[in-house]
């Protein structure tokens, strides 16, 4: 028996109109659509890759879109539209996954966009020694991919697994030309020489200065992209891509940090947007392996200890969003109800530490136990460090010495002793935000016991029992209801502090139109919506 | 006369092998192995573990990987970077010359700055305020310099673009970020070797010949006090390199410093090779024509 999940041939139409879409946007000063024109986006992250394939950086996926597209793209509920596949089935065991794609579609190299092209990407996805991690990790369940007819490809898993779904619509699962596939000179750099079928074709990138799109003139899609062309311009420090903004030589940025959000909505000819990410929260892991956080009351008592809200209104200017669960607030799992469940009490933190054995003092006025003080490690990650979260880890340093004793010792380190630390245990605190657009799949890394970066340590089957069981069954509901048991395992037992929710910022000239963010994903939305107004 | 040459040929290479082994070691000791640079901070698990080193060939004894490195780099192949999954001759071939063009141009502006202050600022008074100057330029991080001059000429007056390697414009302000500490330096010392040349005997003959002080101080005396400064202006190159990638940074420009950087953080080891390679072969070949330019001041060397 085989049941069609979504009602998605009828809102097939409708969606295509606006493929890939949903973008938040307002039509602002910018007025109605034009066509024509470029545009000059000032970014702060240059991709180390333009295969899709190898994506890894978050900051990157507002470029995926404008060359490749996937078989299906998010909505804002949980659920999924059509884009390459006009609608998908799936066999009541949950191990079936059948798409039937769309036969008008061709890539930007000539070649035919059929089920032939999908089941290429996936082969070559689990090709040895190509993209490891999405072959572990995104494709583990996946036993074969079967081209039924040009039109239907059938993805035959080895349990359910119903990521399957958010691996389709992820940039990873996008669709690349198989003849580029084959013949492209540096395959995994990506670049020109690799052919999508999005809106828009990468006709030019200069390392460590720009990347070119030009309009794709044969684009499938109910209409061709408005701009003629959009330049990216990788500008690192942000207070230069703010000048290049207001002196008007780019007309749109990416990152702008809350000490500069002021210089754009000062200026009435400029705006500034904001998007929550999806994914987990930023969070402090516990690592529960061993003392002093291997007793939950310390834990509760860290996470007692800190006024974060002050804290936050401090390092961010008010700009950040506080985070209560390891869920984003923007996930459909994310369970509402924790909010001011727990936190910001300094008596309760002293109360439980005294209680844990923690009562002494040393003569700095750090707690001690057996003579030995209580010292809680943070090992930041310096390539992964943004947002402020050296200055933030510095301001919950001083509070939580202050309100209760606690010394949080923080190191920047380099990669490789940043990964020797969390490999030898020699770590107390974890510190780590996931991009990923299902929230369940930054869990099953994070928080499930065979989690490749499970850096919290925990073993606990009934966590377990319910992540398994949250992408086992294609259910919204149920998978709610599972995420919402795993929310209150990990507040209840203190395995991981969230502190706030990652967001992308764009600031903009008012002539730029069609600015926003993509739905469940939370960052800028690819050029295929932009024009250039008067 | 081919002797000395070949001495030259042959120091500059033992330079390059020494520059080449010292950052293979350094990166070998530092924390962390290859695989975790890979890995960065995605999935991590043992079955990606072992497909990363089957395909870079990392367990392999070190020594083989070193004599392998050697021997593929004197046939002119430096390997693929770990990271951006390209050749490394690509790599860095496509910012060699941005990176270039920026160093030439940032000596340019040093040297002709530096002449032009140290000859003309002759009085007290100029003297006294272009000194000060020279300090200020010289004690400011080039990162602040690069972001007052953005906001002036670019930001302000738009007189510039912010960014790139497109036209001689783009060059402009980060040749003058960079030139302007080296011009600080090098008026500082021609002025010393100008007050110095002027107080020689030979100084004085040229006066008593009737030869105005303008004429003593261009034809004479700057030649003796260039000898130092070319000295450190080859010395300089090696700043410059260290410098470009503040630079590269803050005006969006291509460049060797920006790709050092992050190979160095992110353990892309080939990558991190041949930038040491191509820094020690750029410092060896403007450090010989500093040397040759000695001759052409000093006619007493070429004698000897």
């Amino acid at each position: 028996m085989r049941r069609t999940l979504t009602a998605i041939a009828v809102t097939t139409i409708l969606a295509l109109t606006t493929a890939c879409s949903g973008s938040s946007a307002v039509p602002a000063a910018a007025g109605e659509p034009v066509a024509g024109g470029e545009l000059t986006w000032a970014v702060e992250t240059e991709p180390i890759t333009f295969n899709p394939h190898l994506y890894a950086q978050a900051k990157a996926r507002l470029l995926v879109w404008n060359t490749f597209e996937a078989l299906l793209t998010h909505d804002d509920k949980g659920g999924y539209l059509p884009w390459l596949a006009e609608r998908y089935d799936v066999s009541a065991d949950g191990r079936t996954y059948t798409f039937h794609l769309r036969t008008d579609v061709s890539f930007s190299d000539g070649t035919a966009f059929d089920a032939a092209a999908v089941k290429a990407n996936v082969d070559k996805l689990r090709e040895p020694n190509y993209a490891p991690g999405v072959a572990a990790v995104q494709l583990r369940n996946l036993d074969r991919v079967e081209a039924v007819d040009t039109a239907t490809v059938v993805f035959h898993l080895k349990q359910p697994d119903v990521l399957i779904l958010d691996f389709v619509s992820s940039p990873q699962g996008a669709q690349v030309s198989p003849k580029s596939l084959t013949t492209a000179a540096n395959l995994k750099a990506g670049g020109p020489d690799l052919a999508g079928t999005g809106p828009f074709v990468l006709t030019s990138y200069v390392a460590g200065q720009e990347v070119r799109f030009e309009r794709n003139p044969s684009y499938h899609g109910a209409r061709p992209a408005y701009l003629d062309a959009i330049t990216y311009r990788f500008l690192k420090e942000s207070s230069v891509r703010i000048g290049a903004l207001t002196s008007g030589q780019v007309q749109v940025v990416e990152g702008v940090p809350a000490t500069d959000e002021s210089l754009i909505t000062a200026n009435p000819d400029l705006r500034l947007e904001r998007g929550l990410n999806s994914g987990s929260a930023f969070s402090y892991y516990f690592n529960v392996a061993h003392a002093p956080f291997d007793d939950v009351r310390v834990r509760q008592a860290f996470r007692e200890a800190l006024d974060l809200d002050a804290v936050l209104k401090g390092v961010y200017r008010g700009t950040a969003t506080r985070a209560w669960s390891v869920i984003g607030p923007t996930s459909p799992f994310y369970d509402k109800t924790l909010e001011g469940t727990y936190g910001g009490d300094a008596t309760e933190a002293n109360r439980l530490l005294d209680e844990a054995g923690w009562a002494a003092r040393d003569a700095e006025g750090f707690r001690t136990k057996d003579g030995k003080r209580l010292t809680v490690r943070l090992v930041q990650n310096a390539p992964f460090v943004r947002d402020r979260r050296d200055v933030l880890a510095q301001a919950i340093q001083a509070a939580v010495k202050q309100s209760a004793g606690i010394d949080l010792a923080v190191t920047l380190a380099d990669q490789g002793t940043a990964t020797k630390a969390l490999t030898d245990g020699e770590y107390e605190l974890f510190e780590n935000s996931r991009a990923d657009t299902d929230a369940g799949a930054a869990l099953n890394l994070l928080l499930h016991s065979a989690g490749p970066i499970n850096r919290t340590g925990a073993k606990d089957p009934e966590l377990d029992r319910l992540l398994d069981a949250a992408v086992a069954t294609t259910d919204p509901a149920a998978r709610s209801e599972a995420y919402r048991q795993v929310q209150k395992i990990v507040v209840d037992q203190a395995l991981v502090f969230p502190l706030y929710a990652p967001a992308d910022q764009i600031a903009a000239a008012s002539s730029v139109g069609g600015l926003g963010f993509e739905p469940t994903a939370g960052v800028p939305v690819s050029a295929y919506h932009l024009w250039a107004g008067k | 006369m081919i002797a000395a040459a070949g001495r030259r040929v042959g120091a500059g290479l033992l330079v390059l092998w020494v520059a080449a082994t010292a950052a293979y070691v350094a990166l070998l000791a530092a924390p962390g192995d290859t695989v975790d640079s890979i890995i960065g901070d995605g999935p991590d698990s043992p079955l990606i573990r072992s497909q990363i080193i089957a395909e870079w060939g990392l367990d392999r004894p070190v020594i083989l990987q070193y004599v392998d490195f050697l021997w593929r780099a004197v046939q002119g192949d430096l390997g693929r970077s770990y990271l951006l999954q390209r050749p490394v001759t690509e790599v860095i071939g496509a910012q060699l010359w941005p990176s270039l063009k920026l160093a030439l141009a940032a000596a340019g502006v040093g040297i002709v700055l530096a002449v032009v202050l140290a000859v003309t600022t002759r009085r007290r008074w100029a003297r006294r305020i272009s000194s000060v100057s020279e300090l200020i330029v010289v004690s400011t991080p080039p990162f602040l310099i690069g972001i007052v001059l953005l906001s002036v000429f670019s930001f302000h007056f738009g007189l510039f673009p912010v960014s790139g390697d497109r036209d001689l414009s783009a060059l402009v302000l980060p040749a003058l970020t960079m030139g302007l500490p080296i011009a600080g330096t090098l008026a500082q010392v021609l002025r010393d070797g100008l007050d110095r040349a002027l107080d020689e005997p030979f100084a004085v003959t040229a006066r008593a010949r009737g030869l105005r002080e303008n004429a003593v101080l261009v034809r004479h005396a700057l030649r003796h006090a260039l000898l130092p400064a070319v000295a450190l202006l080859g010395w300089s190159f090696g700043v410059l390199i260290g410098g470009t990638v503040i630079i590269e940074s803050v005006f969006g420009r291509p460049g060797l410093g920006q790709v050092a950087v992050s190979a160095v953080s992110s353990g892309d080891m080939p990558v991190v090779m041949a930038v040491v390679v191509f820094s020690a072969a750029g410092f060896v070949l403007v450090n010989t024509v500093a040397d040759l330019a000695f001759l052409l001041i000093d006619p007493r060397l070429r004698r000897s």
